[in-house]
């Protein structure tokens, strides 16, 4: 698929706008019904998924060319996907996918952002998205003890990912989580120094052949290790190998689960027993890439039927955010004894993004951090003590945003909460 | 045609920079918002972003000085964006407050980018509610944004010229001028007065759409609400299901065997005063509220629907203010249906079906499905006003137009039944002909103008009014002298309140001799 | 000077008076404004004698005053403003064009009163919504284009209600239909294809409608109206409501009218319903008067073609809830007055004499609109000036009608006075005058201004007098039409 094949989707905008907000049967007041950021941030429609999906066309129909200024509007937005969402409560047409395909079309034309080549430079060098990491990847096992999956077989592939392996304020959340899993006995393994990036968040910045060259680095690992299940408590992660893998063919029968919905599972099971009573109040912010982008890749191949309507033959299904991953996480959460959770404004399919996808955290900190501000606002508006979350790359932006707001709310990943209480 | 320097220096001075642009990868989304089946259109040689009244009057006088249009929009769904050379669009996009909600004498302020479900959600908490505009909860609360704004809670809740209170205006030339209570006392209760009322002025039945000033701030009246502070959504977009219907609240769907038993229960129904809305939509349209997954799905619903109903229809909604009341009101329409030997559209009655049309229809959340939701780009004819049997008849002949198209395989096949609606509980009527192009089409706007030319011809010759889709030159000068030589009228008030022609007014009327 | 020769040309001899004894009665009215005296009198039958009338008048620059109803008038908007003036009487235009049932609406010339269209539209089982108790010669037209308040909120959903269309000549010459009536086609070929003029609004982008009401007969003089008509009611019970506290009532007022349950809903006090139903003065009236509490509610339930019983009982039983949580209770009599009695005096126009002039001959109305939360605030602001300028407020009448739906408040104080004592005229005039300022900080827009107040209160908005003098140079750009009034 190329841009071009995304021109009958992209052609169906019909400027109505609610890719802007939360779906309109949701809202419930003045406060908080914006879901985009970009155009939230920057209010010219051009960053806006309409916005964007006239440039997409007008890019094909060579009325608009790769200009500074079309790449700071197209790399100014963190692929949240929460426009696919609200757009796709009523319409049929592919906004994200349009979006990714706007941005390979960049990058293969050879139009990129510098900030984001220095990215992709580290995970073409060290294989992370974290460039400039002095330690290496596994060194978060340190004296964990736990198998190596790359030399022994193992049921469970803990993929434990980039952020959480190269951030060292990060290695409690995987250290945490590999004790939970040896505590409910798992069979389970890391890839430690063999494990490399899984190139989703490569991929949603355009960089679709780094993404593929590495997913194959990450199916020669996982075939090793005879996994049939891989789970990562990175979201992105979750979203790369569930979705985008599956998406490219790649996945195969592996099952991917993200790590709340393991220890959901274990819970349910009565292999994992919260006992420890947790006494916080605490709000849960899902992360784009689980929650709405979790949702399973549609296989559908066919083709349109020259109809009065755009129909497909076969009918063609689209994610539409309704089979995302919203209640795990908080099953998590519900099973820890003393913990009250209060939902924020914004959840589930119309979540606020923390700021950091789409590579903006790298290309634009003040937005990423202008999107994660106001994340706490609203997260410090419920009431809440902490907020938690289920990704690294939302905990790093949140926890920056609290430490540079001077705000009271304690960040967690939802795995050190759960480990308080096992 | 690019911009002056010192013009485009000005607007960013009044502006700041960050909120003016001229780069094409801005101004070509707005220039082009939709492009199906659509010519490129010219783009506006800049975008502006006023955070407030006193930045829009700004930017109109600079305008005025410099001898540029400028072109004003809200949510900006489609009509306001034509642009021609040396045009300049006003995005009111930051112009996004809820300045006052004043329960006791129930009217609400807003800004221009205050969204309709914003509005109503606020309302609803305080126990009241708004009419939006039929397009959609999507577009702006302010009641001079759309071209209309009649919409579903019409029959009980009125619409936009009728709604309006108060409200600044900031002139062609750059003047404000505050209507009403605003002008003399800074109050918003009253838009009409002192003396004569400028209301007739700013708008008719339709609006100027952007020709003839900008509209900054409003009042609207506000109607009881008998519903929760929050409907009870539950589930994931875009299967959303009610928890529960709200006590008192009820939908139906009847349909009838001829149009006119439709529109004498219609009227009954209007007479009676127990709908809260009344809107006499097709099967077609039912379907689309219905459907969530595709397009399939929509039309295997509406193949469905349009087997069970016997001709032209309508959804009628109660949302009672008691048990008391609510048991009267169905019992009253149960006589009424018994009488005029209408049929129930089962799927409606479905308590989950129901629930969900009844928060759609008050959210107005189906409009986009209705009209949009496919690649086929939308056709149609928006009727006038006057009574509600006029209405009907002016769709019925415009409707053989449309079986026309439908037989030579230019519009998909939705039945042609038309779309009519009540207002003011059946005082007045309104009527649109909905199509979708087919696909298959090369030159949509072939069709539009086959729809076009038939509608205006039968208008004209058959009496039935103006309709509100007769915006620009070309049309007013066609009704004009059909219809007490209102364009010269029209063009006079253009040419008093925009002396230099700043406003641009292709979808208005324009100063020309 | 115009001609009388030209006058009679159009009009007919008959129909041009010049005799000062009868001039004189045009010279004035009950209001304060000063006596200025028209030249000729006209009185015009039909559309085209209009049309003629304005086109001589541009000619020869003669101010003309449109004038519909019979005297007395009261605000002297049909007084000349300037000299030389021609006094257009539009009152023998009576022909009432159509009633129509099934679009609820009624057409008829500026000339018919209320007295004569009740009837027309009640045939048709059709009803007015009415003001409170417009005198006998009062025009149906006139009242509508006053913008006065009407009895109904519940279906005052604009304040230009009930005025549907018109049919005007502006003083440009040129004739229009507002709204639906403007065309395409004749009135005739409209009702054949379904059409009745009920759509006000329009034609397309522009309410003229709007600018004639209101405007006191400066842009045009209009031959033909159409209203907004209501159904007869099947089944109707009314009942009244008092209370010494006035909140009390506004807040169940609020509720009935928010809940659009009742027709009739006004709020009187207890010397203007005494001076409305009493027969024989001053006797019933002090009765009545001693006999009410302050305020008085009085309301109406209706039933009409479908379950009348159940749908009033259903409202009686639900307004008892609305009324407990008030803290007031409703009742069919209260104190000498029946409601029912009430009722059919209001769904009429006034017995002779007219009931603001029976208690001393004269009376000048202080009126503007307001919302929900100043009206308490306004009528004290009222009663405190009254007091402190000698004006027994006992003797003060005060009606408080809701209109748009609840979302204004008519405020209505009525000053009885004695037109042969000087002192007591001064008093009015000066409490009239000097009363504006204090009431419009407070929140009262005065949206009719009339006479002497006129020019105070359009001097508060220069910017809506400015685009207000634009519009009439538009429709009258010679300026014959009602020179002197507002602020033109």
């Amino acid at each position: 698929m190329a841009l071009k094949d995304y021109r009958r989707d992209m052609e169906t905008c019909r400027r109505c706008s609610p890719c802007k907000f939360m779906p309109l049967e949701k809202v419930t007041g003045f406060d908080r019904i914006n879901v985009c950021p970009s155009i939230s941030r920057y209010d010219f429609h051009s960053y806006s998924a309409g916005g964007r999906m006239v440039m997409g066309t007008a890019l094909l129909e060579k009325r608009l060319d790769y200009t500074d200024k079309l790449l700071e509007v197209i790399y100014n937005c963190q692929m949240c996907g929460a426009c696919d969402t609200s757009c796709k409560y009523s319409m049929d047409m592919e906004v994200f996918e349009s979006l990714d395909e706007i941005r390979i079309s960049c990058v293969e034309a050879g139009h990129t952002n510098p900030a984001l080549d220095k990215v992709i430079k580290s995970l073409r060098k060290q294989g992370t998205m974290v460039p400039g990491a002095k330690i290496k990847r596994g060194d978060w096992a340190a004296g964990l003890n736990l198998k190596d999956c790359s030399a022994e077989k193992v049921e469970v592939l803990f993929h434990v990912g980039c952020q959480t392996s190269y951030n060292k304020n990060m290695w409690k959340v995987a250290r945490a989580t590999a004790k939970i899993l040896k505590k409910a006995g798992v069979d389970f393994g890391i890839g430690g120094e063999n494990e490399s990036c899984c190139g989703g968040r490569a991929y949603h910045m355009g960089y679709k052949q780094d993404f593929l060259d590495q997913s194959k680095k990450n199916l020669v690992l996982i075939k090793k290790s005879g996994a049939k299940t891989l789970v990562t408590g990175c979201a992105d992660g979750y979203n790369t190998f569930k979705v985008l893998y599956d998406k490219f063919g790649l996945k195969g029968k592996l099952e991917v689960l993200h790590i709340t919905e393991y220890f959901a599972r274990l819970i349910k099971e009565g292999k994992l027993k919260p006992k420890k009573a947790v006494n916080m109040t605490v709000t849960y912010h899902d992360p784009c890439y689980l929650g709405r982008q979790g949702e399973p890749y549609i296989h559908w191949k066919g083709k349109e039927v020259l109809g009065d309507l755009r129909t497909f033959e076969p009918p063609k299904l689209y994610r539409r955010g309704m089979y995302g991953v919203y209640e795990p996480p908080r099953d998590v959460l519900k099973s820890i004894p003393g913990l009250k959770i209060v939902e924020m404004d914004r959840i589930k399919e119309y979540a606020w993004c923390c700021g950091a996808g789409g590579g903006v955290i790298e290309s634009n900190p003040e937005f990423a951090m202008w999107t994660a501000n106001e994340r706490i606002d609203e997260a410090g508006s419920t009431g809440a003590e902490a907020i938690a979350t289920a990704c690294p790359w939302c905990e790093l932006m949140l926890g920056q945003s609290v430490k540079s707001k001077g705000s009271n709310l304690a960040v967690y990943d939802i795995v050190e909460l759960l480990e308080k209480a096992v | 045609m690019a911009l002056k320097r010192d013009f485009y220096k000005g607007l960013e001075d009044i502006l700041g920079p960050e909120f003016v642009s001229d780069d094409p990868v801005i101004t070509e989304t707005y220039a082009n918002p939709v492009r199906a089946g659509l010519p490129t259109g010219a783009r506006f040689e800049a975008i502006t972003l006023p955070k407030n009244t006193e930045e829009v009057q700004a930017i109109v006088r600079l305008c005025n000085k410099h001898k540029v249009q400028y072109k004003a929009s809200s949510t900006g769904w489609l009509y306001s964006d034509p642009a021609g050379p040396n045009c300049i669009k006003i995005d009111l996009r930051r112009m996004n407050h809820i300045i006052e909600i004043n329960e006791k004498s129930m009217y609400a302020v807003v800004e221009p980018y205050v969204i309709g479900a914003q509005l109503q959600a606020e309302c609803m908490k305080r126990g009241l509610n708004c009419n939006l505009t039929g397009a959609g909860s999507n577009c702006s609360a302010l009641p001079l944004a759309a071209h209309v704004n009649l919409g579903h809670l019409s029959q009980s809740g009125s619409y936009g010229e009728r709604n309006q209170l108060a409200l600044e205006w900031v002139t062609g030339d750059g003047e404000i001028v505050r209507l009403g209570s605003l002008g003399s006392i800074d109050e918003w209760f009253c838009g009409d007065g002192p003396g004569p009322s400028l209301r007739g002025i700013i708008r008719g039945n339709t609006m100027p759409l952007g020709g003839l000033g900008v509209y900054t701030k409003a009042a609207q009246k506000l109607y009881h609400w008998p519903g929760p502070a929050t409907f009870p959504m539950e589930g994931v977009s875009p299967k959303y299901k009610p928890a529960y219907i709200p006590p008192g609240f009820l939908v139906r769907y009847f349909s009838f065997k001829t149009l006119d038993l439709m529109i004498d229960a219609v009227l009954k129904i209007g007479e009676a005063e127990i709908a809260t809305e009344l809107m006499c939509f097709n099967a077609a349209m039912m379907a689309s509220n219905l459907a969530t997954q595709n397009m399939e799905e929509e039309i295997e619903i509406y193949n469905k629907f349009k087997d069970s109903v016997l001709g032209p229809g309508f959804m009628v909604l109660i949302a009672a203010d008691s048990a008391r009341d609510f048991e009267y009101k169905k019992r009253v329409l149960q006589l009424i249906v018994d009488e005029t030997g209408g049929k129930a559209l089962e799927e409606v009655e479905d308590p989950e079906n129901q629930g969900g049309y009844v928060w759609r229809y008050f959210r107005e959340t189906g409009s986009i499905k209705e009209t949009g939701r496919v690649l086929a780009p939308q056709a149609g004819m928006v009727g006038g006003g006057d009574s509600f049997p006029l209405m009907s008849y002016f769709i019925k002949s415009c409707s053989k137009v449309k079986a026309k198209l439908i037989a030579d395989g230019s519009l998909f096949d939705d039945g042609t039944s038309p779309f009519i609606q009540s207002i003011e509980h059946g005082h007045t009527g309104h009527g649109e002909v909905l199509a979708r192009i087919s696909i298959r089409v090369k030159d949509p706007r072939q069709v539009q103008r086959v729809i076009n030319n038939a509608s205006n011809e039968i208008a004209i010759k058959e009496f039935f009014g103006v309709p509100q889709h007769v915006w620009s030159d070309t049309l007013h000068d066609m009704y004009g002298p059909n219809a007490s030589n209102y364009h010269l009228w029209l063009r006079k008030i253009k040419k008093t309140f925009d002396p230099n022609n700043a406003s641009e007014a292709s979808t208005y009327i324009t100063a020309k001799e | 000077m115009i001609e009388k020769r030209k006058l009679v040309s159009i009009v007919s001899a008959g129909n041009v008076i010049s005799e000062p004894s009868a001039l004189e009665q045009y010279a004035g009215d009950m209001s304060f404004v000063n006596k200025v005296k028209p030249d000729y009198v006209v009185k015009p039958r039909k559309t085209d004698d209009i049309a003629k009338l304005i086109k001589l008048a541009r000619e020869t620059s003669t101010p003309l005053v449109p004038v519909s109803s019979g005297a007395p008038h009261f605000r002297g908007d049909t007084v000349p403003g300037v000299g030389g003036a021609v006094v257009v009487d539009l009152s023998g235009m009576k022909y009432i064009i159509r009633a129509d049932r099934l679009n609820r609406v009624a057409m008829f010339e500026p000339g018919v009163t209320f007295d004569e269209l009740i009837p027309a539209v009640t045939r048709e089982k059709l009803r007015l919504n009415m003001p409170l108790l417009p005198r006998k010669t009062k025009s149906v037209a006139a009242s509508m284009l006053e913008r006065e308040p009407v009895l109904m909120p519940k279906y005052h959903w604009d304040i230009a209600d009930p005025l549907n269309c018109v049919e005007i000549i502006y003083g440009s010459g040129e004739m229009f239909r507002t709204g639906a009536a403007a065309g395409p086609g004749s009135l005739e070929e409209q009702w054949a294809a379904g059409g009745a003029q009920v759509e006000a609004a329009g034609p397309s982008s522009a309410s003229w409608y709007r600018i004639i009401q209101g405007s006191q007969g400066t842009m045009g003089i209009v031959t033909w109206a159409s209203a907004r008509c209501e159904l007869l009611p099947s089944l109707e019970e009314p009942f009244l409501v008092g209370s010494s506290q006035l909140d009390r009532l506004m807040e169940l007022v609020h509720w009935l009218v928010r809940l659009r349950i009742p027709n009739e809903c006004l709020i009187l006090n207890n010397c203007n319903l005494a001076a409305i139903m009493a027969e024989k003065w001053p006797q019933d009236y002090k009765a009545i008067k001693e006999s009410l509490p302050t305020w008085i509610l009085f309301y109406n339930l209706a039933g009409y073609d479908y379950l009348p019983e159940e749908r009033i009982s259903s409202q009686v039983e639900d307004i008892k809830d609305i009324a407990q949580r008030a803290g007031v209770e409703p009742a069919h009599t209260l104190g000498g007055v029946s409601a029912f009695e009430l009722l059919k005096v209001v769904q009429a126009a006034s017995a002779e004499p007219y009931w603001k002039l029976r208690a001393k001959g004269a009376c000048h109305d202080t009126f503007f609109i307001s919302n929900f939360q100043k009206v308490g605030e306004l009528t004290d602001t009222m009663s405190g000036a009254a007091d402190k300028a000698g004006y027994p407020v006992p003797d003060m009448g005060i009606y408080i009608q809701p209109i748009v739906q609840g979302a204004n408040f008519h405020c209505e104080f009525n000053l009885f006075y004695d037109p042969e004592n000087a002192r007591e005229t001064g008093r009015v005039r000066a409490l009239a005058t000097g009363t504006i300022n204090s009431l419009m900080a407070r929140g009262a827009f005065f949206s009719r201004p009339y006479g002497e107040i006129s020019r105070t209160i359009m001097n508060k908005d220069a910017a809506t007098v400015m685009a207000l003098n634009k519009v009439k140079m538009i429709l009258d750009p010679d300026k014959i039409m009602n020179p002197g009034k507002l602020c033109f």
